[in-house]
């Protein structure tokens, strides 16, 4: 340090509330920015009945809790201005070692107002708990590191044997109050889709409701929120909300088999159905393309420890592939989330191919080679060392699977 | 020692025997007082206090280390520094880095030190059984962080939920060292409960009633109940995951019927008494600071004092807060819902009342009080933050997001690890004998305010816009990527903050070498009973048990009322202190057996994860050490009385039953001293 003339020392309180006060305010500066950004996932933008109830009782308490933050902050600032030791003072304060009925008020009056916070919590968690079976009912499986959502379009009232299977995208219907029931093949998972509910723990073994509405047709971004293992951050799932009837269509379309592409109209994505048949059928059904090549194989049971990978009889109607890690589609209004109209437009064929070229390396999953069933099970898809060419054909093939 | 052994036993012929018998155990006991051995084989409390104090801060910056690797792989979307792999490892063991062998640890040394000294006591309940204590966190830290050569570090997270954590989903040892080591750091803690339990209910000073004990210790106490109570609770569980993995014994195996939320329940029954654990010690060093920079007692001692036990009792009945989204029933949630709410009443009860004791006083803002009022207003934040979580709809928008990220932070760091920032300087003095540098101090004190704001703050808004916790990386276009690179900016101003706090203690120790001064027994004008030893403390620490009045009582005995009826200075600090004159003062023994009894729980720990036949060795280690210590006498009757009392022990080695436990003795006050504090 180099020597100064000597200046007047600044009173030295002054500096420091300025600095105190920076440091309380800026927090708060913070959070009070937060809606500013663009934030598909935002929870304070409730685009459903369900989490709207959410977000007013969460409006409400925030509320509350900047009043009783400024009361703190402002309160201890304005103390430590107030009753500052003035230099050379020696005098001994005023001894007080309490007031008890203040203390009483400050203790009933925090309980009075959570008594009324708790009125208006447990009367929204009834609310948004309430489950009516008579709602079209989803089963919704996590696994390592993907959705499964199941349809009973065969109204048996189970789920998965002779029903749409299908992945990453959940499809529903827009307006109406939609059942699911999460559940999980492997570890927990949590399924969450911030705009539309709060979120529910897929649990091995237990089957739990939790129940959405999107107000508008459109898609809802969300991602697995309980950590479960390699790639926690690459599990996402979405919603695409449809009108009723397309959602109808929709549905209808799902219930078909897919079909064996025309070997002399489109060779190469025969070449790949042929080599979906011979390499994939351990894991991966396409209905009427590998249906008894797959139960052949144990109906995809063998090789994973969670026993079950993605249905791919309809892969090209998704938005997304491989746990909605990738989109399948360019996002052709570059808002970043590949909405259902774009579906079937442009194929992501550069990730797509990455994908067949080494999965693990794209998302890390715990195959690390291809496994031979018994004991030797892996969690994700592993590299098949496939060629070029083999990924041409296959992709193409995957592209006719609308 | 509560029980005290007699020196002679029946089967001595005569006293003089008592010269050339060894305790059974084969050794002759340690004797060192300086070196590294008096610290190896001490038993003394304020030795054990410093050491844990100083194995938390060089596990602070392990965990410290983690966290800025954290921060850097999040610092920008899509980033690859490490595997995801390593991440999970990587905020695993800083989660349980920093609880367990951080901040517990971190209280355990400031109670060790300060327990016995509040209440006029001359060492714990059982000396030993502290050095274990000890010993026993020392070798799970140890095994903890070995596992990083051994295989890689635990990578189920901290709260380790099942099947996750299963032999099918986690292969490699990490999880073993998680349940076996956070196994030994746990029985550490219980053992030290019961000592310290036991300490404060039964050897505090003649007069000190429970409603006199300083709020520390009173908190202090209260942490050591709800250790005492949760422990045993993560024993089992771990218990049962150990079990599960090493010896496929199913409790969490879905496919052989089981339910993992077994896991989580038992987990979070000790884990969200373990958030009381963690702070409580805080808030009660937050009560002895304040007070004495205020020149003020603390405002409604009662209040302070039941709202800490109302804040326990409570904190056994909010557990299944931190599960609103496992599938529970809206009835439970509840439940749940209310008894988190108003466990905010007794926590801002304490909030207010730390105001008011600053409201009226004449406040110096030295660097512990700047502390203290850094936990006051930063604890509030994590605290309004948490009554938002007790909202079990909102929370389950909120829980498993950066938002509870940002919760627990202001409540860990902005609560506990402020207050005990404050401790280290409040405290430094009376356990080393010089202070740390004020002006680095303060310097220390902003950095770290604002680095903190500026790396947890943001992570309120990364929640609430949907950011989940535990992303070993996390895409572009969701809104995260600023606040993200602020976040990882503000870890690096806590790190220069931390380096000009070791800046501080180096330099300050330095100044003191190289020019003692003498800070006196009172730098403060402090309240309670450690002002009015010598600094540092000697190893005797009273050389007469104190007889206390009053709460405050050293502070009484230096202020009194004049004839006016105000209250006026009577006495310094000086004047009213005790000598240091350590002459016919017994102190418990140093022993070996202590850490070879901890060595032999560390073999223990390796022999199941890698070979029966090394757990075999350490469990022979564990009984021999075992038999050494039961009998071996608490105190050596050889051991010399005091440092200036080398063979002038009154009356001693032929009588035993005069000779009185440590601590417990009512020292009858000196009577010239009881009339200085009387005029």
């Amino acid at each position: 340090m180099q020597s100064r003339p000597e200046r007047p020392a600044r009173p030295a309180t002054s500096s420091r509330l300025r600095r105190g006060r920076l440091a309380l305010v800026l927090p708060l500066t913070l959070l009070l920015s937060a809606c500013a950004s663009y934030a598909p996932q935002d929870t304070l933008r409730p685009k459903g009945p369900f989490a709207r109830a959410i977000d007013n009782l969460w409006d409400g308490v925030f509320a509350i809790a900047v009043v009783v933050f400024f009361f703190v902050q402002l309160g201890t600032l304005f103390i430590i201005i107030r009753f500052r030791r003035r230099h050379g003072d020696d005098e001994l304060p005023s001894q007080t070692h309490g007031n008890p009925r203040l203390e009483i008020a400050w203790t009933l009056l925090p309980a009075v107002i959570l008594a009324v916070v708790a009125f208006f919590t447990l009367r929204t968690l009834f609310d948004i708990k309430e489950v009516d079976e008579d709602d079209l009912t989803i089963r919704v499986v996590g696994q390592q590191w993907w959705w499964e959502y199941q349809y009973d379009t065969n109204g048996d009232g189970t789920f998965g044997e002779g029903d749409v299977v299908t992945a990453n995208d959940l499809v529903i219907p827009a307006g109406v109050d939609v059942h699911l029931e999460v559940t999980s093949n492997d570890v927990i998972h949590s399924f969450w889709i911030p705009s539309l509910n709060g979120k529910m723990d897929a649990v091995p073994g237990r089957v739990h409701p939790l129940m959405i509405n999107a107000d508008e047709p459109g898609t809802y971004v969300g991602q697995c929120t309980e950590f479960c293992g390699l790639s926690h951050a690459y599990m996402r799932q979405r919603v695409i909300a449809l009108p009723m009837d397309e959602f109808e269509a929709w549905l209808e379309a799902q219930q078909e088999d897919a079909e064996m592409p025309d070997p002399d109209e489109d060779p190469e994505a025969f070449a790949g159905a042929e080599l979906f048949t011979t390499q994939c059928s351990g894991c991966h059904l396409a209905r009427g393309i590998n249906d008894e090549e797959f139960e052949a194989q144990g109906n995809g049971e063998e090789l994973l420890v969670a026993r079950n990978a993605p249905d791919l009889t309809h892969f090209a109607s998704r938005g997304t592939f491989a746990g909605a890690t990738f989109d399948l589609w360019v996002d052709a209004d570059g808002d970043e989330i590949v909405e259902a109209d774009e579906i079937g437009g442009e194929l992501n064929r550069a990730e797509l191919e990455a994908w067949l070229r080494n999965p693990p390396e794209q998302k890390p999953m715990a195959a690390d080679h291809v496994p031979e069933g018994g004991d030797d099970r892996v969690r994700g898809m592993p590299n098949f060392n496939l060629q070029e060419d083999q990924i041409d054909q296959l992709v193409a093939f995957l592209a006719t699977l609308d | 020692m509560a029980i005290v052994e007699s020196p002679t036993t029946p089967l001595e012929l005569s006293p003089g025997a008592a010269r050339v018998r060894r305790p059974l155990g084969g050794f002759t006991r340690p004797t060192a007082t300086t070196g590294w051995k008096s610290w190896l084989f001490t038993v003394d409390h304020k030795k054990i206090g410093i050491m844990y104090g100083a194995a938390s801060l060089f596990f602070f910056l392990i965990g410290g280390i983690e966290a800025v690797l954290i921060r850097l792989q999040l610092a920008a979307p899509g980033q690859k520094l490490y595997s995801a792999d390593l991440y999970n490892q990587l905020f695993t063991m800083h989660g349980v880095t920093m609880i367990f062998l951080v901040i517990m640890p971190m209280g355990a040394a400031f109670m060790n030190y300060l327990i016995p000294l509040q209440i006029g006591a001359r060492d714990v309940a059982f000396p030993r059984l502290n050095a274990f204590s000890f010993w026993c966190f020392l070798a799970g830290g140890i095994m903890l962080n070995t596992s990083w050569f051994l295989g890689g570090g635990p990578d189920g997270g901290w709260f380790a939920y099942a099947p996750n954590t299963g032999v099918t989903f986690s292969p490699g040892h990490g999880m073993d060292f998680y349940a076996v080591g956070l196994q030994i750091v746990g029985l550490a803690s219980l053992v030290a409960a019961v000592n310290l339990i036991t300490t404060v209910l039964n050897m505090r000073a003649p007069g000190m009633t429970m409603m006199k004990v300083p709020v520390f210790t009173w908190m202090s106490l209260v942490t050591q109940m709800l250790l005492l109570f949760s422990l045993p609770v993560i024993s089992v569980a771990l218990f049962l995951l150990t079990f599960d993995r090493l010896w496929d014994a199913n409790f969490f195996n879905v496919a052989a019927g089981a339910d993992p939320l077994l896991w989580e329940h038992l987990f979070w029954i000790f884990g969200h008494p373990e958030v009381y654990i963690i702070i409580l010690p805080a808030f009660g060093i937050a009560s002895e600071i304040i007070p004495v920079f205020s020149r003020k007692p603390i405002f409604g001692y009662p209040f302070m004092v039941f709202s800490g036990i109302a804040i326990a009792f409570m904190g056994f009945g909010v557990w299944a807060h931190h599960m609103f989204a496992s599938g529970m029933g809206p009835l439970s949630m509840a439940a749940f819902s209310l008894s988190t709410m108003f466990i905010a009443v007794p926590t801002g009860v304490k909030i207010l009342n730390w105001m008011a004791t600053m409201w009226g006083g004449k406040l110096r803002f030295t660097t512990p009080m700047l502390f203290a009022i850094g936990l006051v207003t930063m604890f509030t934040i994590g605290g309004l933050s948490g009554v938002t979580h007790s909202i079990a709809p909102s929370d389950t928008q909120q829980t498993d997001t950066y938002y509870i990220v940002a919760h627990f932070h202001y409540v860990i760091f902005g609560g506990a690890f402020l207050g005990f920032l404050g401790a280290f300087y409040f405290w430094w003095p009376k356990a080393f004998g010089y202070m740390l540098d004020e002006k680095l101090g303060k310097w220390h004190f902003w950095l770290t305010l604002i680095g903190f704001n500026l790396t947890f703050g943001p992570m309120h808004i990364l929640g609430l816009q949907g950011m989940p916790r535990r992303m070993h990386t996390y895409v572009e276009g969701y809104g995260f990527e600023f606040w993200n690179l602020v976040s990882t900016i503000g870890v690096f101003i806590i790190a220069v903050a931390m380096l000009v706090f070791a800046w501080n203690i180096l330099r300050s120790w330095r100044a003191h070498r190289a020019n003692p001064v003498d800070v006196g027994p009172d730098p403060w004008d402090g309240r309670s009973l450690e002002w009015s030893v010598p600094s540092p403390t000697p190893a005797h620490n009273f050389d007469e048990i104190p007889t206390v009045s009053h709460l405050d009582e050293f502070w009484h005995r230096k202020y009194q009322e004049d004839e006016a009826g105000k209250v006026v200075r009577v006495a310094t600090g000086e004047e009213v202190a005790q000598k240091g004159d350590g002459t016919g003062v017994h102190l418990p023994s140093p022993s070996y057996w202590p850490l070879v009894l901890a060595v032999g729980l560390l073999l223990i720990g390796y022999g199941v994860i890698f070979n029966l036949g090394l757990a075999a060795a350490g469990a022979v280690v564990l009984v021999l050490a075992g038999f050494g210590w039961g009998y071996e006498p608490a105190d050596d009757p050889e051991a010399h009385h005091g440092p200036e009392a080398n063979g002038d022990e009154p009356a001693a080695d032929g009588d035993g039953a005069e000779r009185e436990p440590v601590g417990v003795t009512a020292g009858a006050p000196e009577s010239d001293e009881k009339a200085s504090s009387d005029e």
